[in-house]
């Protein structure tokens, strides 16, 4: 695209990464917290130059949610293929980091970094808007060293 | 005309976005976050770990006494611990700062041991009586007294707040 100046695309797409989110069996509390940061103009996710996109290969930023149940773990894996490399992978919630209160249930998969490569955790019950801004410019500053 | 009186106060009042990340978040007094352990209020009761709904607190034997693990990246701010522990060991903090990198993730734990002590009496070894749970089990006594007390296991305690000769105390 770029044959003369390759890093202008990089130097272009490093100041506006796009969030994806998946929901891997989780209660939506996180959800809805993910939601309100980008929805309400009090925490306005979108000054740190991110916003949500719709489908998987336009994702930048990966985030995901929920202890990852076995119905929904081959579905959440091809759905992370899809995603282009390269891509940054945040935990939103104690469920997908640790299993949360679902932990040794029959019905989980995981703690999700088994199947996944996962940069951020973003711990809590769900994490305060804030705590997910946060998370979300450590992944931030981390897809600008990949880029 | 009526959206005037609304636009003037929207412009007075200013911008209602928090400056977080680029400036302070606002916390709330009581908000519950990451969990304090105090290992000198600890009685060793390990009703902690028996109510914890997400497993995140356990103990673990060492020679000298137990080691008190709590992990940040399992615990939902339920707050049941500090609500079951009657010796005011266990606090919510308001710290919320909790996001970390993958490499960090079996760091974040509040660990602390608590050692057994002996008692001031008979030499056995015994659970240490912290002084918020001792002030509450004889709310009569003197700071002194409570503290000659704490020092005793449980057996000497009991003989020695005991009335004895069939008296009252």
């Amino acid at each position: 695209m770029n044959a003369q100046n390759p890093s202008l695309l990089s130097r272009l797409s490093s100041k506006s990464p796009w969030l994806y989110r998946i929901n891997a069996g989780s209660c939506n509390g996180c959800d809805v917290e993910l939601a309100t940061t980008a929805i309400i103009p009090r925490y306005d996710v979108e000054r740190l130059g991110c916003q949500y996109c719709g489908s998987p290969k336009h994702a930048d930023i990966v985030l995901i949610t929920g202890p990852l149940t076995i119905r929904v773990k081959d579905k959440v894996l091809r759905l992370y293929e899809e995603i282009p490399d390269p891509k940054v992978t945040v935990a939103v919630g104690v469920c997908p980091i640790s299993g949360g209160v679902f932990r040794d249930s029959y019905a989980i998969a995981g703690p999700l970094d088994n199947f996944i490569p996962v940069d951020i955790n973003i711990p809590g019950c769900p994490p305060r808007p804030q705590a997910i801004i946060e998370g979300i410019a450590k992944a931030i500053a981390i897809w600008q060293s990949r880029i | 005309m009526w959206f005037l009186p609304v636009l003037i106060r929207n412009l007075l009042k200013g911008p209602s976005t928090e400056a977080f990340p680029f400036g302070e978040a606002m916390t709330p007094k009581k908000m519950r976050a990451r969990i304090a352990f105090d290992p000198e209020s600890c009685a060793l009761c390990r009703v902690c770990a028996r109510i914890c709904p997400a497993g995140a607190i356990q103990f673990e034997k060492r020679p000298d006494g137990l080691e008190f693990n709590l992990w940040h990246n399992s615990c939902v701010f339920c707050g049941l611990c500090t609500l079951y522990c009657e010796s005011e060991g266990l606090h919510a903090t308001g710290d919320w700062h909790l996001s970390h990198p993958q490499s960090e993730k079996y760091d974040l734990v509040e660990k602390a041991t608590v050692k057994f002590q002996k008692c001031s009496k008979c030499g056995k070894q015994k659970m240490p009586a912290p002084l918020p749970l001792m002030a509450k089990l004889y709310p009569g006594l003197s700071a002194d007294e409570i503290e000659r007390l704490r020092a005793m296991c449980p057996q000497c305690r009991k003989a020695e707040t005991a009335p004895q000769d069939g008296g009252t105390q």
